[in-house]
Order: C-alpha cells, then structure tokens, then sequence
C-alpha cells in the first residue's frame, strides 16, 4: 500500500494533469487505486472460500495496466487475506473474486450482462471510464485527473460496506437507503 | 539615668513578624507554585487539545491522503481554520510530500522533514501518523502558537497583585504590630528601671542617714564618754588616795567596803565608756597582724564555755589571708557575736564560726556603706540558725541602745562596738538575718598586704 502511494504520488507529483498526453499514466493510476480502495470496503465473511484464501482482484479482458496492477497489488494484504492479481478471460468464471475491473473498449452488453450476474453478490464491481453501465464504483475522468463515482446503494445490495472516508473522496455517490 | 538610644539597639524579631514573614513567603511561594502549576497544565492542555485535532484531521483525512486527493485534504484541513490558535496545519503524504495545508503568518514547510527541522520558540508542532491497517500513509502537522510571554505574564498579574498585596498586608501589620510591642517593651523595661533607681536612691538615701546618724552619735556619744572617763578617772584616783589615807583602818570597816563598792562602780562605768569609745572609733587601739583562722581557732574552747551545750559548734576556717586588727578587741567581738547566737538560739541550734579570703569589687547586697574600697578581705562570719529578726530591726540593730533584749540584760552596745570596732579597724560589718531561719554577722577585715 505505502509503495503504491508512494508510486501514485510521484506520478501525481511529477506529471500532473497531462492523462491524456499519456493513456499509459490514466492505466497506471488506476492500477494504483485499485488496491487501495480496499482498506476502505468491508466484504462479509461469505465472500471468501475461507480464513486462508487470498482476496482476489480480477481484471477482465486484456491487461490494460501492462502489469502495473500486479506491481501494485504485490505484497499487500488485506485483513488476513494476502491480495493476488487474476486476469480474467471473458469465458472465465468469476467465482472467487472479491473486485473485479471491467475496462472500457469491450461489449457494452456483455458488460451490463456481467454487471447483472454480479448483483447481490459481496463482489465490488469497478467500471472503467467511458462505460455507459456504471458498477459500485466506476472511474470518472474530470480535468484531466483520475475520480471515481460511488454506488452504495448498489453496494448495499451486494452486502458490501464502503467507508464513508472513500465516500468522502468520491466524485459522485449514489447513496444507500436509509434504514 | 542612662537611657539607651532606641536605634543603637539590636534589632530583635519577634516570633510574630517572624512567623507574618514566613506567612508572607509561604504565601507567595503557593502562589507561584500555583501558576507554574496552572501554566503546565495549561501547556499540557493546550498541547493535548492541539494533538487531538490532529488525531481527529489524521484519521478523516486517511482516505485523501491514500489517494493523493489534495482538494479532499484541503477540505479537511480549512475546517481547522476556524481554531485560531492554530499557525499552520498540513498533511503529508507517504513520502513526505505535502498534500494540503495551510499557515497564517508562517510559511508552510513543503516537506515532512523541513517541518521538523524549522521547530522553535513561541509555538509547538505537533505530528500525527496517518495509517492505515497499521501503516503509516502520511503524516499530518498542526503547529500552533504558544501563548507569548506578555500574555501570560498578563493573565497572571492579577493573581501577582492580589499576592503581593496580601504578603504587604501580612508584613506592614506584623511590622506595626512588633514595633509596637518593642515600644511596650522598651516603655515598660524603662520603667522598670526607673523604679529599680529609684528604689536604689531610696536605700542609698537611708544608708546615708543611718550613716550619718550613726556619726553623730558615735561623736556625741564618744565626746561624752571621753570626758567621763576622764572624770571616772578622776573620781578613782580620789579614791585611791582616801583608801590609801584611810590605810588599815579600811580593811575592816564599813569604810573600805563603801570604797569597794565605789570603785567596782566605777570600774563598770568605765567598762561603759570604752564600750562606747569602742562604738565611735576612739578607742585606742594596737593593731597587731593576725590570722582569723588561727584567732578563732583559739576561741573555740572559750566560745564552747559561753555558749552552752544546747548549741552545736561547727568551726568552717578556710580563710589564709592576714589582717591588721587589735587582738584583744577582735576576740571580744567574736565572743559578743557568739553570745549573740546563742541568745538567738535559747532551744539550741548550730553556730557556725566560718572563716574565708573574699576579693569584692563592691559591697555585699546586705551591707549599707557607701564608701566601699574594692580588694581583698579576711571574712569571717558567725552563723547561726535562730529566731533571726526582721529587717527594720536589722537595720537598726548597730544602733548604739538598741536592743531587743529584756531590760537590764542587754546593754544594746554589743553590736555598736563591734560596728565601731570592725570600721575603726578599716573593715566592714554585714548583717543577713531571715525571720525563723538565722542571722549571719559577717566581718570583712582589709588583708593585710605584708603578711602571708
């Protein structure tokens, strides 16, 4: 985590606001960010194999963070769970993922229709930028920086808790209902 | 009268401005100890209350500095504007960069590690981790000003003043109250010895009269018996030649027996007269130097005779020195003393016949003569344990005719002539005497210098 944001800053810090000079640094971001939003979202015990299995972040499709994602994930952990990296092919199941990214440039469908299967399932769905179909959290361009909207209600029903700290930090959220 | 100057005198402090001052100090100390005390537990507070807004912003602003959301940080960190004792407040990200802040008056260190360099005088930074799951993300900074010395120093002028107004208070009326009392003090030691004087000129006063009378007396008195002895003389040598006329037709005849009688008449007349010149010092005298010690010691047997077996006889002869004195005189006084005890002392009792070498700068409390020569004297007392008498008589007890004495047994003269006797010789007379305990006569006779 400390690495990760040590990398995020100096990325930040030395080329500030030039994303789309360089889609690669939009990538890089968001690989960065990945991660991180976990310490903030709690899943229930239900959403993993066991106390030893890994917490899994599922990337979809091709790797669009040319292996930033795996830099950053590596040697984190979450809880108990030690975090691992698992790119997903289409046809892949999902079973086991606890946040799955699903980028931007594929069927828009086939999307939606994965978003579907996710529903009421403790997986913290994140859609790229540019999707039309929108997951629990979905990146947002905005001047040229890297943001994220926030669906909490759409977490609630998936049994997830989002820390009101990344609420905070949220470009938009769509909040839960209250009790 | 000698009468001290006031300020030449030592100070002395009472207890009472004493134990004032100590109140005083102990006073002011509490007060001090008391800010100090308040002014750390102030700092304390301050310091607790600064580092809880830090703890408060570091935890809230964890998500923010995770991901580097500098508008989310500056968020958070504006709300502590509001708090102005606050100079400056920032949050650092993992690597030390700044993220957001802001500083009033003070330029923001751009870096973890220049802030902690730039710490001095006049405020207090503290430092909070931002962490997450236990790691540390970023650090957040609050600085805020320490409170400036003249506005402490302001809040505590009041508390100063009403402190030191007291201990004044405490000091000025101990004070007042002491010099009052020294002067009480003073007034009364004063007066006190105004009366002490005045009692002293009283004595003296009395002494001298006594003195004076004893003088006229003894001058009248020794004027008279100087020319009857004279006549006595007369009438005896008279006597003779008829007796020596009448030849030893008086032997058995009523004649002789009418001279006999005249002439032992005559002879106590004339014992009479010498004790009277005895008492106003003109009678002649052949002063010879003797030893006390060894003169009374030769009396003992003789003084055991006069004075009966009722009373008990204890001989105390530590005195050495020598004394110029007529023997015969001398011996008489002893005996007259002794006789004197024992009249005192008619159930029995204790005489003692004390002897001592004194060196005296002044005269003895009881003795009344104004002339007194400082230097060595052969003492001797007699001491006995009788009726004693109280002081007026013993004040007039050298008084030539006084006597306490039933009619026809004293003549009064005894203790006349030994004053007479003791002056005449160069020496004093001391009479002690308590009502039921004893009477002490004591005799300081000049040393004589020559003799061993």
């Amino acid at each position: 985590m400390t690495r990760g944001g040590l990398l995020l800053a100096v990325l930040l810090g030395l080329l500030p606001g030039s994303l789309n000079a360089a889609p690669s640094l939009e990538y890089a971001v968001k690989a960065a960010y990945l991660p991180k939003f976990i310490p903030f979202i709690t899943w229930p015990d239900a959403a993993f194999a066991g106390a030893g299995a890994p917490f899994t972040i599922c990337a979809l499709g091709e790797d669009r963070f040319a292996g930033k994602l795996d830099l950053a994930a590596a040697g984190l952990r979450a809880g108990d769970h030690a975090v691992e990296v698992r790119h997903l092919a289409a046809s892949d199941s999902s079973a086991g993922c606890q946040l799955i990214f699903l980028p931007a440039g594929g069927d828009p469908a086939s999307i939606r229709e994965i978003l579907d299967a996710m529903r009421g399932k403790p997986i913290v769905t994140v859609t790229d930028s540019g999707l039309s179909a929108h997951g629990v959290i979905s990146f947002v361009i905005e001047n040229n920086h890297v943001r994220f909207d926030i669906d909490d209600a759409l977490a609630a029903e998936d049994g997830l808790a989002i820390s009101s700290k990344l609420l905070g930090l949220a470009h938009a959220v769509r909040m839960r209902s209250q009790p | 009268m000698n009468t001290a100057p006031l300020t030449g005198r030592k100070r002395n402090w009472s207890p009472m401005v004493i134990g004032a001052l100590a109140a005083a100090a102990v006073l002011l100390a509490a007060g001090v100890l008391m800010a100090v005390y308040q002014e750390q537990l102030y700092s304390a507070q301050q310091a607790k209350s600064i580092r809880e807004q830090a703890q408060i912003l570091a935890a809230s602003v964890t998500a923010a500095v995770v991901f580097n959301d500098q508008k989310a940080s500056q968020e958070y960190v504006d709300a502590l504007r509001v708090n102005p004792e606050l100079q400056a407040a920032a949050v650092y990200g993992g690597g030390g960069r700044l993220i957001a802040g802001f500083a009033r008056a003070t330029r923001l260190p751009s870096t973890m590690k220049e802030a902690r360099a730039a710490t001095g005088i006049g405020y207090i930074d503290i430092a909070v981790p931002v962490s997450q799951n236990g790691a540390q993300v970023g650090i957040v900074l609050l600085r805020a000003l320490t409170e400036p010395e003249e506005r402490r120093i302001a809040r505590y002028v009041g508390v100063i003043l009403l402190l030191t107004m007291g201990a004044l208070v405490i000091a000025v009326l101990s004070f007042s109250q002491a010099a009052l009392s020294r002067r009480a003090q003073e007034l009364s030691r004063l007066n006190a010895r105004l009366y002490e004087e005045m009692e002293e000129r009283r004595k003296t006063e009395e002494a001298l009269r006594q003195s004076h009378k004893m003088e006229a007396v003894g001058q009248l008195s020794g004027g008279i018996a100087h020319d009857f002895n004279n006549l006595i003389m007369i009438v005896k040598g008279n006597l003779r030649l008829l007796r020596r006329k009448l030849g030893t037709q008086a032997e058995n005849s009523p004649a002789g027996t009418y001279i006999e009688s005249a002439d032992e008449a005559l002879d106590r007349a004339a014992h009479l007269t010498q004790r009277i010149l005895a008492f106003s010092r003109r009678q002649p005298l052949t002063p010879q130097r003797v030893n006390l010690s060894t003169l009374a010691q030769g009396l003992t047997e003789l003084i055991r005779h006069s004075v009966g077996e009722k009373v008990e006889i204890t001989m105390r002869l530590n005195g050495t020195w020598s004394t110029l004195c007529d023997v015969n005189q001398m011996e008489n006084v002893i005996l007259n003393l002794a006789i004197n005890a024992r009249d005192a002392m008619p159930e029995g009792g204790r005489l003692v016949l004390e002897t001592r070498d004194v060196t005296l700068k002044q005269p003895p409390a009881e003795m009344e003569n104004e002339n007194f020569v400082p230097g060595d004297y052969a003492a001797l007392a007699v001491i006995d344990t009788g009726s004693g008498m109280p002081e007026e008589i013993r004040r007039r007890a050298v008084d030539p005719f006084f006597t306490t004495k039933p009619q026809g047994k004293g003549t009064g003269l005894g203790l006349s002539m030994t004053f007479g006797f003791v002056r005449q010789s160069g020496g004093y007379l001391a009479i002690e005497s308590k009502v039921g305990r004893g009477t002490t006569v004591t005799m300081l006779m000049p040393r004589d210098r020559e003799g061993p």
